[in-house]
């Protein structure tokens, strides 16, 4: 007994052992950084802390499959840049991927090739189907949410978070269309991201939207640091790419297809900016002219890293010393907080014999 | 000297790491059912029990092998119990007998909540929230309008004391039948397993072929079970299932019924789940006497015989870690060697059920379920019926009748309010022997106001299964585990004589009356074009000035050729000449034509804005 309390000690100090020589923690510890003015100054230059993105699919029914195409192409890109399925809320009008009319179940390709699956074994929805409405959105936006709502469904961003909001479907001058029943309209989506802003729910915030006449969605905006760029201008059709003769439908919109051979080639480090980002698709490409704006945002977008957006980069630095941590008493925790059979048996209520109750009532027999 | 150090080390680590709540247990099992006309049946069942009390606030803060993520939502709403299943397909009783878990197309969720809550429908609201949440589906829809309690359909499947068991006020039901059931519910049902699809069973898990299967059910199963065969202390049981109904025939190349997990889920078994304590695959091979139609590769570990009531039940146990421990793969196959017995019908289990619309037009309808029983003996058992408030059912209508005959019954029956409360209706009585019972109603379709039809309102609009509760006498077709256990091995050692059902009939789809949804765009065309002739003309009407024209004298030949000739001298003179007042009207016409046709010689230039 005495040789394996021994042992024991042992095994704790090289726990702590272990825990001592693995240590990684954030540059912005000023006792880190202090004789890297230069490093100080490219972490802070960004002023956000955090990324989200809100990536809604308005377009209900089974030919606008190029719809729920565009944005699930978005998401995985976002993901793959490093925004967790936690800060990702995603809206999707219709199942595509487990469609009675797709011949390959559970997947969505957004290339006539098949190479990318990108519905994935991995993606979240978190907004579907009916679900999928004005309200709703204006309420991810807002914050507005029932106080039952769970955290996958809400935007929990902050006045140091960058939020990218992407959206497709079926639009006009001034609208954009909701599962064909409903529309938001660029007034009210300018007023929410007023709202948002006064809410400090962004620091800045990159508005993407592919749809006809994208353009005069971002017109009405005024709230300061929003990015925006559309597919086309006013009067101008967003146009789909190509044809799966498979599904029988457009599986992807030109604007979409082009921003995301664009971002397909960024890793996460990379050092490619919104500017390089804002003619992805040229009109001999796009058809539409690709429209921006960007009054509103206070940096200069050659400067801006995509990576603010599309990503999120987290600047860790690793330290060379040893730090040593205080000592954690672990013993103390087993037993008390955990119910085993013996902690237990003093609190039951009523101890005895518990029983099944049976399933069909005597008295119906 | 350095290995015995090194191996006291290692297990202080694990004890450190497992040590503080080592009675969790979890098991993995996959179940195999090869079934007429060749389908397979495929039950992954994956339970975790955890030795402690659910009715304890400080069970919950320390987790070892339960998700914490369920456990949190288990502790804030007060869940005694909670069952939930997402279904895409039907389960088709009459050819593949009972499942382990039966389920309804769509989602289903029943909880029991603790004696504790004050506000039950507020907490069940919330509980649907979090799980959907929690599971990436909809149930966020199930608020009051497809809420009910049943009286005598559910009782808690786990413990429970008797006087919280009869009365079901803690007890919500609730069924969405139209909810899409895809990949992002199995990613996060997936991630509560201890495993995840690291290691083990889960490893199979293939979402191209789960999807592509004819029937495919996601099930979770909280509730409170014995610790031991004693039953003095009590344990919280987590049973995570997911059934799959593979049609073999149609999926493989050659048309032949052979299966193997290779084919059913593209995958070999390459390893077991290192913490579970039970990883074991089951084949069922016979229900009876019958010689084994296919052949099993490789050898079963063992063969388990069990009798369940008249019923002698067979399996073919496959011990997962026997076979992967030295890196081999294991890939169960049954190779048939002869096909011809495999596309006749099997025999239907004792009791089935067939649903469906009566009536035609979008004024009334009517609801008939028929329901088989092909025991030697009366049967009882409860019919659960729960229907949306538009269809406002004629209680007068209701009938239970076998073979032309009345059969008595006793009911249960909450008509609905409008938007707050769906129609309940629970019926129990006697299947008559070897016999089919009708049970019938009639209703009518109400009106909704237009902002309340959801956006593809020409899709029609769901009614969900009712469900048919028994206490079946024999063990015919049946599969599922006891009581006691949700693990199948529990199968084994079980020994009661009677066997609860609960099977869920077809949903339907019924057609309102929908209304025209342009109609407001084209309300405003056709005002806009009344308001305009009539605006149009009125002030035409009000605004012009009348003159009152002289008499004319009627012409004679020689004025109209005098007046031919004047208007030509006119016309060389001056286009622009202002005739209008004093010719006469035959030339205002020719005028305008003239202009008219000069007009059409200038470009077009509104064409292009």
């Amino acid at each position: 007994m005495g040789n394996t309390g021994q042992n024991h000690n042992i095994g704790i100090a090289l726990i702590h052992m272990i825990t001592c020589f693995v240590i990684l923690y954030l540059s912005f510890n000023p006792a880190g950084c202090m004789s890297h003015e230069e490093q100080v100054n490219e972490f802070f230059q960004t002023g956000h802390t955090n990324n989200w993105a809100v990536l809604v699919d308005a377009s209900r029914f089974w030919f606008n499959y190029r719809h729920h195409a565009n944005v699930l192409s978005l998401y995985r890109s976002v993901k793959r840049l490093g925004i967790p399925d936690s800060q990702i809320i995603l809206m999707v009008a219709d199942d595509m991927a487990c469609n009675p009319r797709n011949p390959r179940p559970a997947t969505v390709f957004n290339n006539q090739n098949q190479h990318i699956n990108v519905y994935g074994d991995d993606v979240e929805v978190d907004y579907r189907g009916y679900e999928v409405t004005v309200e709703n959105f204006i309420r991810v936006l807002t914050g507005r949410l029932p106080e039952s709502t769970p955290r996958s469904k809400r935007l929990l961003s902050d006045e140091r978070s960058n939020v990218l909001v992407y959206m497709t479907g079926h639009g006009g001058d001034g609208f954009l269309k909701f599962q064909d029943a409903e529309e938001v309209s660029n007034v009210e989506l300018a007023d929410a991201f007023e709202q948002m802003w006064q809410k400090q729910r962004y620091h800045e915030l990159f508005f993407m939207i592919d749809t006809c006449q994208a353009e005069s969605m971002f017109q009405k905006f005024y709230s300061p640091n929003i990015l925006a760029v559309a597919s086309s201008r006013v009067g101008e059709d967003s146009l789909s790419h190509h044809v799966d003769p498979a599904l029988g439908v457009y599986v992807i919109d030109r604007y979409t297809y082009y921003a995301l051979e664009f971002l397909e080639s960024v890793k996460l480090g990379s050092k490619k900016t919104m500017a390089q980002f804002f003619k992805v698709c040229p009109k001999h490409l796009c058809i539409s002219t690709v429209s921006t704006r960007t009054d509103l945002f206070r940096r200069d977008v050659s400067q801006t890293l995509l990576t603010d957006f599309f990503g999120s980069v987290r600047n860790v630095e690793l330290l060379t010393e040893t730090s040593s941590l205080a000592k954690v008493n672990t013993s103390s925790r087993s037993g008390s907080d955990t119910c085993s059979k013996d902690s237990c048996k003093g609190t039951d209520r009523k101890p005895g014999r518990f029983s099944y109750p049976e399933q069909v009532p005597s008295i119906l027999i | 000297m350095a290995a015995p150090m090194l191996r006291c080390l290692l297990f202080f680590l694990g004890m450190f790491f497992f040590g503080t709540n080592a009675s969790d247990e979890f098991s993995e099992e996959l179940f195999i059912k090869p079934l007429q006309k060749g389908y397979v049946y495929s039950h992954f069942q994956f339970t975790t029990k955890w030795n402690a009390s659910i009715h304890h606030q400080e069970t919950f803060q320390h987790y070892h092998l339960f998700p914490k993520a369920l456990g949190e939502v288990l502790l804030h709403y007060d869940v005694q119990e909670l069952h939930l299943s997402q279904t895409q397909g039907l389960w088709h009783h009459r050819q593949w007998g009972y499942p382990i878990h039966d389920a309804p197309p769509g989602a289903e969720l029943w909880v029991w909540f603790k004696p504790s809550v004050k506000d039950i429908d507020k907490t069940w609201t919330d509980l649907a929230n979090a799980v959907s949440g929690l599971f990436c589906s909809s149930l966020n829809f199930l608020d009051s309008k497809n809420t009910v309690t049943p009286r005598w359909s559910f009782r808690p499947q786990g413990l429970a004391h008797q006087g919280y068991a009869y009365r079901s006020y803690f007890m919500r039901y609730g069924t969405l039948p139209r909810e899409i059931v895809c990949t992002e519910n199995l990613t996060p049902w997936r991630k509560l397993l201890p495993c995840d699809s690291n290691a083990g069973l889960s490893t199979l898990f293939n979402a191209f072929h789960f999807h592509d299967a004819n029937y495919h059910s996601l099930g979770l199963h909280v509730r409170p079970i014995c610790a031991d065969s004693a039953c003095m202390e009590e344990a919280i049981e987590l049973s995570q299932s997911l059934s799959v109904v593979t049609d073999v025939v149609s999926t493989s190349n050659t048309g032949a019924p052979h299966w193997s997990l290779k084919s059913l889920f593209g995958n070999h078994l390459v390893s077991a789940c290192p913490i579970a304590s039970k990883s074991v695959i089951m084949v069922q091979t016979a229900n009876s006497q019958e010689p084994l139609p296919y052949r099993l590769t490789p050898e079963p570990t063992s063969v388990e015989e069990v009798i369940r009531g008249d019923q002698k039940h067979s399996f073919a146990v496959y011990q997962v870690p026997s076979f992967t421990h030295s890196g081999r793969v294991l890939n169960v196959a049954g190779t048939y060697n002869d096909v011809s017995g495999l596309q006749e019908d099997g025999t239907p289990p004792p009791i089935h059920a067939h649903r469906y619309i009566t009536g035609y037009g979008l004024s009334d309808g009517g609801i008939s379920c028929l329901i088989h029983s092909s025991l030697p003996v009366n049967q009882s058992i409860i019919y659960l019926d729960i229907l949306p408030w538009f269809t406002r059912v004629y209680f007068s209508s209701l009938e239970v009748s076998n073979n032309g005959h009345k059969v008595p019954f006793k009911v249960h029956y909450v008509p609905a309010k409008d938007r707050s409360r769906p129609h309940h209706l629970e019926l129990s009585f006697m299947l008559w022997p070897h016999s089919t019972t009708r049970v019938s109603f009639t209703f009518t379709r109400a009106f909704l106001k237009w902002t309340e039809y959801p956006p593809d309102a020409n899709h029609g609009f769901y009614i969900s299964s009712a469900v048919i509760t028994a206490l079946l006498p024999s063990s015919f077709g049946y599969t599922s585990p006891p009581q006691e256990s949700s693990q199948l091995s529990s199968i084994f050692s079980e020994n009661s004589t009677s066997y609860l059902i609960r099977i869920h009939t077809e949903s339907l789809l019924v057609s309102l009356p929908t209304p025209d949804f342009s109609m407001p765009y084209n309300v405003i065309c056709l005002a806009c074009t009344v308001l305009a002739i009539a605006f149009g003309s009125m002030h035409n009407l009000t605004t012009r000035r009348f003159i009152k024209e002289e008499a004319k004298a009627k012409r004679g030949l020689l004025t109209k050729v005098k007046s031919f000739f004047t208007r030509q001298k006119d016309a060389t003179l001056s286009e622009q000449a202002d005739a209008a007042e004093s010719a006469d009207q035959n030339d205002i016409k020719e005028k305008s034509k003239e202009k008219l046709e000069a007009s059409n010689d200038k470009p077009k230039e509104g064409d292009q804005s």
